[in-house]
């Protein structure tokens, strides 16, 4: 039992991290107005400010912003309505993150590609097993941990 | 007269680091050690010549001197002295003068303590920073001088930018942010010597693992000092905007730290070498790149207070200095390759080899966040942003994964390692991982960000403790020790390894508070009368009275100041204020923070109404932030315990066997 | 082939310096506009002497928007005798008025009183809606609407006499057809 523990807490920890993902992922509870108000005057750019959100700017301009939020809300308005609406007066320079995916997937592609690399640079240059020795593997191993617990 | 010798200090540095970039390259070139020694002896005389215009400019400003353009743009007489003092550093010009002086500093430093050793190398180090301080030297000669003067001389000033007088930190967080950008020179004049001499081993990153470590910490600390200052005083109630000039700090931080750990691998087992060159070279870059987008106008920043002429001066030095270095690296490139080969896919030269990987995917995801709109502009016409939810998302995974190669690499062998070896050293953090993360669920965290750092950082703090107590015991066995003495001398007899340890643990920390501090904060937005209350969170705030007067320190500035009182986990008052200042047209914050090790209790006041006597606030309850800070001074404490010297040893039997000839650890390690 | 490394130098040092040489010249705070060719926001303000004055009394002939403040300095000084010298000189046809930018009524009373007034009305945008249906990010920004209410140009940053003829040009060529 105890040899396959480890495996065992592996195997449990990834779990629980998939499904910790799950549950996050997973749609809540419908999101009040002054929820969906907050998210998006987190999304909507300041107009004179430098980079700070509507949300948390004090400005006069932020705060009208955030009162329209909130009338196009209460009207009945969608969130992607009320995105248009600024963007219709600001163009997309509003939004504090860019709407077409591409951006979003350079940098993972970079890594990714990175990565992939790496795992091909590695598998064509690591060296073979060193040729037999009086010592079993086990016991080779066991010195060499011995060694690094030491080691500077 | 003072003007006068500040500005002839700059025009002498000019002369001087003109004739030792001379000196250096022909002594380089004919082995001459008498030149080498009178370079070195100018290069120390620029740094005279700096330390003078700096004495110069302070002076100025501390007698209101407003015949210097300079000064009558940055200072009043009204302002108090302690703040013309550190108006040195509050605009363009003064805080190049500055940027001079350390960088000469560090220059004259580096040359004294190597003049009788490397005499290979030292040349072309003097030579690299020599042409850096030139650099510098003829940008304030040229592009911005500091010493202008203005005619006809008014009898006022326009007064230093409103944040700069909010707040004393000001005096601390840009001296060690440039302590850090300059010192990034001297690893990166070692790199270049290193590659012009076609010495490629492990000489020159021996040399320079303390060089780098130094400007590191200052980086850090900077960085780290920073987002306090933006917590503390801006008033928005965070501490990281991905503004353009806090990633101009980040981004030489990011590949200086991935620096760092490839010359480990480069001086112990020779592979990364093109890796450690390379990003040497990105540092040094990086800190250029930083100061030109923030400096020249072409990104809107906090902090592009004016925009000036030295853009093009700066947007040069890149492109030649890249150039230059670049054509270097691939000259030398056969040199370079076929280091130390890993032996295995899961060992610890992949670690690092993948660590790199990912230090370099984050600073290529800043840098192309922060240049996008540009290129967005400059193909399109179109102007989009790029701001914190888009970083946030990109960047976060990318942490979350270096987070937890912190931890697995260290206790990875060097070579191959076995699945045995893995399931055994990994199997209890990943219990205590699995069963952090399982209470988290359980206590109806639904984050995944937070769940799931939550799970690595356990995990890796889970792993650190191993090590430790693996090495430990092993020593306690072997020299019969106790396990507090075991450990204490095994940390102060590897002091790289055991600060690097530390350093990590700070890591984990703020990682841990900043996942915490951001999943689960809480906020909101209340107008509230005078006796009445607001709740959040636990707390309760009251609203006392709203005072407007001017200032005590500076009659100029008119202070709105809303006095409220607070119960809960913490009980108090507390007073939040915004302040007009006379030369700028939006008020200032001044947001009231109340910390604890649990929380922050964090006011704000948006707007009041002097007719009801009401106030607008923004209330938030932080858990956790104090601990960023406390985790940064543990990287401080770690990385200053690992580049301590340790005392001289006598040369015990046995140990490893070294690549390089003993060097007793106190001379050029 | 063994050469071809070096192509790595011209590779990573052209982009970036293209790139970073193409914000040269250019505020990084002016937007890409989108009311360019779109029908003008309507709105109903009070001025500054009291009355009442909107989109309807505009309408039928051009006009000129100049968003301003007194704290805008030096910026909206500079432009304010340019502003001047245009309602002089294009009165007749086109209508300017301004609009009081994130200001204190009172502090703008006193700018047109040290500066000069030049007699045309200034709106007071209590809220900022204008502002923000104009996607204003900061005065001075001035917008040019043609007779039919379509804001053919914008000026971001303070006006100069040439950059206003040009402006005013393609408002005025609508008027004469």
């Amino acid at each position: 039992m105890t040899r396959h523990l480890p495996t065992i807490a592996l195997g449990a920890l990834l779990a629980l991290a998939a499904l910790s993902i799950v549950f996050s992922v997973r749609p809540g509870p419908e999101p009040t107005l002054s929820e969906r108000a907050g998210a998006l005057a987190r999304e909507l750019r300041c107009p004179d400010c430098q980079g700070l959100s509507v949300a948390d700017s004090p400005t006069s301009s932020a705060r009208e912003i955030r009162r329209q939020i909130d009338e196009l809300l209460a009207t009945g308005g969608s969130d992607q309505a009320v995105r248009n609406h600024f963007v219709a007066r600001y163009g997309d320079w509003i939004l504090l993150a860019p709407r077409s995916p591409l951006p979003w997937l350079v940098p993972l592609a970079f890594v990714i590609a990175g990565i992939a690399g790496m795992v091909a640079w590695l598998a064509g240059r690591t060296r073979p097993p060193p040729a037999a020795s009086p010592l079993t593997a086990e016991e080779r191993r066991g010195l060499r941990e011995e060694a690094e617990a030491l080691d500077a | 007269m003072i003007p006068t010798i500040g500005h002839a200090s700059i025009v002498i540095g000019l002369g001087l680091t003109t004739y030792a970039v001379v000196a250096f390259v022909l002594a380089a070139g004919g082995r001459d050690e008498r030149l080498a020694a009178s370079g070195r002896r100018a290069v120390i005389g620029s740094f005279v010549a700096a330390l003078v215009g700096c004495v110069a400019m302070v002076i100025s400003l501390l007698t209101h001197d407003f015949s210097v353009l300079y000064v009558a743009e940055n200072n009043a007489t009204t302002t108090p002295a302690f703040i013309s003092a550190i108006s040195l550093w509050a605009a363009l010009e003064g805080s190049i003068l500055f940027w001079t002086l350390l960088a000469t500093g560090w220059a004259s430093v580096v040359l004294h303590r190597h003049r009788a050793r490397h005499r290979l190398l030292m040349p072309w180090v003097g030579a690299t920073l020599a042409c850096v301080n030139l650099f510098f030297f003829a940008v304030m000669t040229w592009a911005g001088n500091p010493f202008a003067l203005t005619a006809p001389v008014g009898a006022e000033g326009i007064g230093p930018n409103a944040l700069l007088q909010n707040h004393p930190f000001m005096a601390l967080h840009p001296p060690l942010l440039y302590l850090g950008y300059t010192g990034m020179a001297v690893p990166f004049a070692f790199g270049v010597a290193a590659l012009v001499t076609k010495r490629l081993d492990e000489e020159w990153l021996r040399i320079v693992r303390r060089w780098t470590l130094v400007p590191w910490i200052f980086l850090t600390l900077g960085i780290i000092a920073g987002a306090w200052w933006s917590y503390e005083v801006l008033g928005w109630g965070g501490y990281w905007a991905w503004d353009p000039v806090e990633n101009a700090a980040l981004l030489p931080w990011l590949t200086a730290t991935a620096f760092v750990h490839s010359a480990m691998v480069a001086e112990r087992r020779g592979g990364l070498r093109i890796w450690a060159s390379a990003l040497v070279i990105a540092t040094f870059t990086l800190t250029l790149v930083g100061t030109f987008l923030t400096r020249s106008g072409v990104v809107i920043s906090v902090h592009s207070f004016t925009q000036s002429a030295i853009g093009p001066w700066f947007l040069g030095a890149i492109l030649l200095a890249l150039t230059l270095s670049l054509g270097l690296l691939v000259w030398r490139l056969p040199g370079l390759i076929g280091g130390g080969r890993p032996s295995g896919l899961l060992s610890r030269e992949s670690a690092f080899l993948l660590n790199n990987v990912l230090f370099l995917g984050l600073t290529f995801a800043v840098l192309f966040g922060t240049l996008l709109p540009l290129l967005v502009t400059a193909t399109s016409g179109d102007t989009i942003s790029v701001g914190a939810p888009w970083f946030n998302t990109v960047n976060a995974p990318i942490f979350v994964a270096l987070l937890f190669l912190m931890g697995i690499g260290p206790a990875l062998p060097w070579g191959q390692a076995s699945w045995a070896t893995l399931r055994d050293r990994f199997a209890v953090p990943s219990i205590l991982g699995a069963v952090v993360v399982a209470a988290g669920l359980a206590l109806g965290l639904r984050s995944a960000a937070v769940l799931v750092t939550l799970g690595i950082a356990v995990l890796v703090g889970a792993i650190m403790i191993g090590e430790v107590i693996r090495g430990a015991s092993a020593r306690a066995r072997g020299r019969d020790e106790d396990a507090l003495t075991a450990t204490w001398r095994l940390a102060t007899r590897n002091r790289r390894r055991y600060g690097g340890y530390t350093v990590h643990v700070g890591v984990l920390v703020m990682a841990i508070a900043v996942a915490i501090s951001s999943g689960l904060a809480t906020d909101a937005t209340v107008t509230i009368g005078p006796g009445e209350t607001a709740r959040i969170g636990a707390y309760e705030i009251r609203h006392e009275r709203l005072v407007v007067e001017p200032l005590a320190a500076d009659a100029r500035v008119i202070e709105t100041r809303a006095e409220l009182t607070y119960t809960g986990p913490q009980t108090g008052s507390l007073r939040t204020a915004l302040r007009d200042y006379p030369n700028s047209p939006t008020a200032i914050a001044t947001p009231a923070v109340r910390t604890s090790f649990g929380e922050d209790l964090y006011v704000t006041l948006l707007a009041s109404d002097p007719s009801t006597q009401a106030v607008t606030l923004h209330l938030f309850v932080n858990p956790l932030v104090v601990w960023i800070w406390i985790g940064g001074v543990i990287v401080g404490i770690g990385s200053t315990f690992a580049i301590w010297p340790e005392r001289r040893r006598v040369a015990v039997a046995a140990a490893q066997p070294q690549r390089a000839p003993s060097v007793s650890p106190v001379e050029g390690a | 082939m063994r050469h071809l490394r070096w192509l790595l130098i011209p590779l990573v040092v052209l982009p970036l310096g293209l790139l970073l040489l193409s914000g040269f010249g250019r505020d990084p705070r002016e937007i890409a506009s989108p009311i360019l060719g779109r029908p003008a926001p309507e709105w109903s303000l009070t001025t500054l002497d009291g009355k009442a004055l909107g989109t309807d009394a505009l309408a039928g002939r051009p006009y000129v928007v100049n968003f301003w403040a007194s704290w805008c300095i030096p910026a909206c000084v500079d432009e304010h005798p340019v502003l001047a010298a245009a309602h002089e000189r294009y009165g007749d046809e086109v209508t300017i008025v301004g609009v009081l930018y994130q200001d204190d009524p009172g502090a703008a009373e006193s700018f047109l009183a040290r500066y000069g007034n030049a007699g045309y009305a200034h709106a007071v945008d209590e809220r900022g809606a204008l502002a923000i249906d104009y996607g204003v990010t900061g005065p001075p920004e001035t917008f040019f609407v043609d007779a039919d209410g379509i804001v053919r140009a914008k000026q971001f940053g303070p006006l100069t006499d040439a950059l206003l003829a040009d402006r005013m040009a393609s408002i005025l060529n609508v008027a004469e057809r």
